[in-house]
């Protein structure tokens, strides 16, 4: 796995969404980049930690989105949200614990992480929210 | 002078709020919703007042019959609804008052809290003359002396020249008319007063408790029945204005300041509830004023997720356009005039999360004077002291000073303004972070929230209810609530945090902790038992106790009350030429006659001793109209001659009109001297 490049299908049309979005790829490839030289694990951990509260904010802006549209699927994505937060305070309670052994596989599941996040706001939801393009 | 005695009281309510927990459990805790259980007692006497209306006869005769019928007729429903209404009447004063004490003392009403204060008070002005009014209706002897007090009381105010109070001294004069005003101000006029009153003291505040838990209301309203099968209302005696009734029992919760208006005066008591009222309104602005910095919001770190303004008790946070040019839809505005800067807002933000350290801890929402990033400082500062194996942070709140004493070697005291201030994040960081072993969140007293919802959205955020809460991977086992009381008794920040230790001690030891033995049935049902008669005492013991004795067993009244007119200064005379002359010619007319009148000077005496001796000028502001006598003396039983005299001639010594002879007085009886205007002579009415 490698840096996420942004594809057009991670498009969702909302604004507001697909701006966190590339941020998000942005934050994801800076911590991978830092895991391919020679890390300094403080800095890893503080970069999750920013990535921990950026997906924060951006499920709650996802979910508050979805629960004023009604949308249909709000709690399998709910929960979905909810396990990509566990899996994220995972994965930075497995780099304190132990920052050397730990520099593949967290290169490997942040990457995971992220398309699986894909999975869960597609362009379907999109649909939901005609008046988007128009901010 | 007020703060020792605020500190005092507000450490009573906690005592007694914990007391009542243990009895009634968090649900059945009266102090925690003095607010909502007075608007339930209302719906009772609203209820039960329509059911009386349904028998009520609006007339002098009527009425006393018609409420008889109510108690005795109907006994098992009607006199019970009867009952029902004087109690849920008398316990609404009672929540009323300690709902305004209750505030005060946890000091909620001062700043941006001002308002939901001001539009409070108004409730007791409506409340009090509901009650006044409906003691009124009833046309015993209570009533008659309600009405008669009443009228000297509004007589004393500069709103009518003639006597009010005139019209209760006979018979004859009391008219039905008066009646349906009554019974209009009772019924309709007041209630909407009281209903517009309610929703202006609670529009603004978000998620009012309007509906007190089913508990307090199932136990407040067995407290009330069980009091109005056991003491039924009762009405004291068909009104009789010729007869002064020497004891009534009367409703100190409504009618305390009536007494006053005799053994003072009607100014007096006036001069009081005018003091005590004004001193209540200007309350909020009074010194110490202390008005910390309102939430701020940071736009880099806002998107627009809503969570501040959905948590925010006061309605202090709205969602509007963006202003910034990001792609985000709107941003969280802070209304600096309803922000109470509890910090709530930022325990809802999901930007304040302490793991962030690449960037400021700046979330989108924050308190200027204990930032987020302070917080996490200090949690630090402070855990860094800690040792031992039950090593707890407590988080306490501005509402509770006295934590710090709970400080030693294995406990740290972090002080937000409130536990919501504190984002369940924290609690996460705490504990994976290995600062301490356990977090304990105490504070304020269950259900008296200094900051109205910081206790409620905390237990929903720890307990996983409400966004954002605690991680599912936080061992909630090593977070306690001093408060949480759904299943448990309260307990003190000492004994949860106690109860905490031993929790920690058992995970160490890797056992579970032996489950809190289910309470047993009958203890909940004693329990609600104790708490359904102790709201009866509450709402009944002053019911009509004690009883006020109005006249001595061997007293009598005597009412002195009339109108005259004195006689004009000087009599109606024509104009001279030249006068005429000096006058413009449109106001040249032959006569002139001055509308001035002369004072009246009135005397009485009983057995050659003067009981009233007073010269009253004419009234009006050109003192053309009549003057108005009202007195009343207590007399003792027996013969004493009477002799009435006035001058309206301006005269200096002697009397144009006189009256003189012996009266007998039976005890407990009220005689009327009047003047009787078609024949020009006093009367001294004994009937």
């Amino acid at each position: 796995m490698a840096l996420i490049d942004w594809k057009p299908e991670y498009e969702v049309g909302v604004p507001a969404v697909d701006a966190e979005h590339r941020a998000m790829i942005e934050m994801i490839n800076d911590v991978y980049r830092e895991l391919e030289g020679t890390p300094d694990p403080d800095t890893i951990e503080h970069a999750l930690g920013e990535i921990h509260s950026g997906i924060a904010a951006h499920f709650a802006l996802e979910e508050q989105m979805m629960r004023r549209v009604g949308w249909r699927e709000y709690e399998e994505h709910k929960a979905n949200h909810e396990e990509l937060l566990d899996d994220m305070r995972d994965l930075m309670d497995v780099h304190a614990a132990n920052p050397e052994q730990g520099r593949e596989e967290l290169q490997r599941r942040l990457a995971d992480w992220f398309t699986v996040h894909f999975a869960s706001f597609d362009a379907r939801l999109h649909a939901a929210f005609p008046d988007s393009h128009h901010h | 002078m007020a703060g020792p005695v605020k500190r005092l009281v507000q450490s009573g309510f906690e005592r007694i709020g914990l007391l009542l927990e243990r009895v009634l459990g968090g649900e059945g805790n009266p102090l925690a919703y003095l607010g909502a259980l007075t608007i339930f007692l209302f719906w009772i006497v609203l209820v039960s007042g329509v059911w009386l209306f349904l028998f009520f006869r609006t007339s002098i005769d009527g009425a006393y019959d018609s409420v008889e019928y109510l108690t005795h007729g109907q006994w098992y429903f009607g006199g019970v609804m009867r009952s029902l209404h004087r109690y849920a009447s008398d316990a609404a004063v009672v929540t009323l008052v300690l709902h305004i004490v209750h505030e005060w003392a946890g000091d909620r009403y001062r700043g941006k809290q001002w308002f939901s204060w001001i539009t409070g008070l108004p409730l007791l002005w409506i409340v009090i003359p509901l009650g006044i009014t409906g003691y009124w209706l009833v046309w015993d002897s209570l009533a008659q002396y309600v009405a008669l007090t009443s009228a000297e009381l509004l007589d004393w105010l500069p709103i009518f020249t003639d006597s009010m109070a005139r019209n209760f001294l006979l018979a004859e004069s009391v008219s039905n008319r008066f009646f349906t005003l009554m019974a209009f101000l009772h019924v309709i006029g007041l209630p909407l007063f009281l209903v517009f009153a309610i929703w202006l003291h609670v529009f603004r505040i978000s998620q009012p408790s309007i509906n007190p838990p089913r508990t307090l209301m199932a136990v407040s309203l067995l407290g009330l029945l069980a009091l109005s099968i056991a003491f039924p209302a009762l009405s004291q005696g068909r009104a009789d204005l010729s007869e002064v009734p020497q004891s009534l029992g009367l409703d100190w919760y409504y009618l305390a300041a009536y007494p006053l208006t005799q053994a003072w005066s009607p100014g007096a008591v006036w001069a009081l509830l005018a003091g005590c009222s004004l001193l209540l309104f200007i309350a909020p602005w009074l010194p110490p004023r202390r008005t910390p910095p309102v939430a701020r919001v940071d736009l880099d770190n806002c998107n627009g997720c809503r969570r501040c303004a959905d948590d925010c008790p006061y309605g202090a946070v709205t969602m509007q356009p963006r202003t910034d040019g990001s792609r985000y839809e709107v941003e969280a505005v802070v209304d600096p005039a309803l922000c109470v800067s509890c910090g709530i807002c930022v325990g809802a933000c999901p930007t304040a999360m302490p793991f962030r350290k690449a960037s400021a801890l700046s979330p989108g929402i924050d308190l200027p004077d204990i930032s987020a990033l302070m917080l996490r400082e200090e949690l630090e500062q402070l855990a860094s002291g800690l040792e031992g194996t039950g090593r707890v942070i407590v988080i306490g709140c501005d509402g509770s000073g006295q934590l710090k004493d709970l400080a030693d070697s294995a406990t740290a005291v972090l002080m937000p303004r409130c536990a919501g201030h504190i984002p369940p994040a924290y609690v996460d960081y705490i504990l994976s972070r290995d600062l301490a072993d356990g977090v304990l969140f105490a504070g304020c007293a269950d259900g008296t929230c200094r900051y109205r919802l910081g206790q409620q959205w905390t237990e929903a955020r720890i307990g996983r209810e409400r966004d954002p809460h605690l991680r599912a991977r936080v061992d909630s086992r090593r977070v306690g609530m001093a408060w949480e009381v759904a299943s448990a008794p309260a307990r003190t920040p000492a004994q949860a945090l106690a109860e905490l230790r031993g929790r920690l001690s058992a995970l160490q030891a890797d056992q579970a902790p032996a489950p809190r033995p289910p309470a047993r049935g009958w203890v909940r049902i004693t329990a609600r038992g104790l708490g359904a008669a102790l709201f009866a005492v509450a709402a009944g013991a002053f019911s009509s106790w004690p009883v006020f004795e109005l006249l001595g067993p061997e007293e009598s009244v005597l009412s002195l009350s009339f109108s005259h007119a004195g006689q004009r200064v000087s009599e109606c005379r024509r104009l001279t030429q030249d006068e005429l002359n000096d006058l413009p010619p449109n106001m040249r007319k032959p006569m002139d006659c001055p509308r001035e009148r002369r004072p009246l000077r009135v005397e009485l005496r009983a057995d050659g001793e003067v009981l009233y001796q007073r010269t009253l000028e004419a009234s009006g502001l050109w003192s053309d109209g009549e003057s108005t006598v009202y007195a009343r003396f207590t007399l003792p039983a027996g013969t004493h001659r009477m002799f009435v005299g006035m001058a309206d001639s301006g005269r200096e010594t002697g009397f144009d009109y006189r009256h003189e002879r012996a009266v007998t007085l039976r005890p407990g009886q009220h005689v009327v001297i009047d003047f009787d205007p078609a024949n020009d002579r006093f009367r001294i009415r004994e009937e």
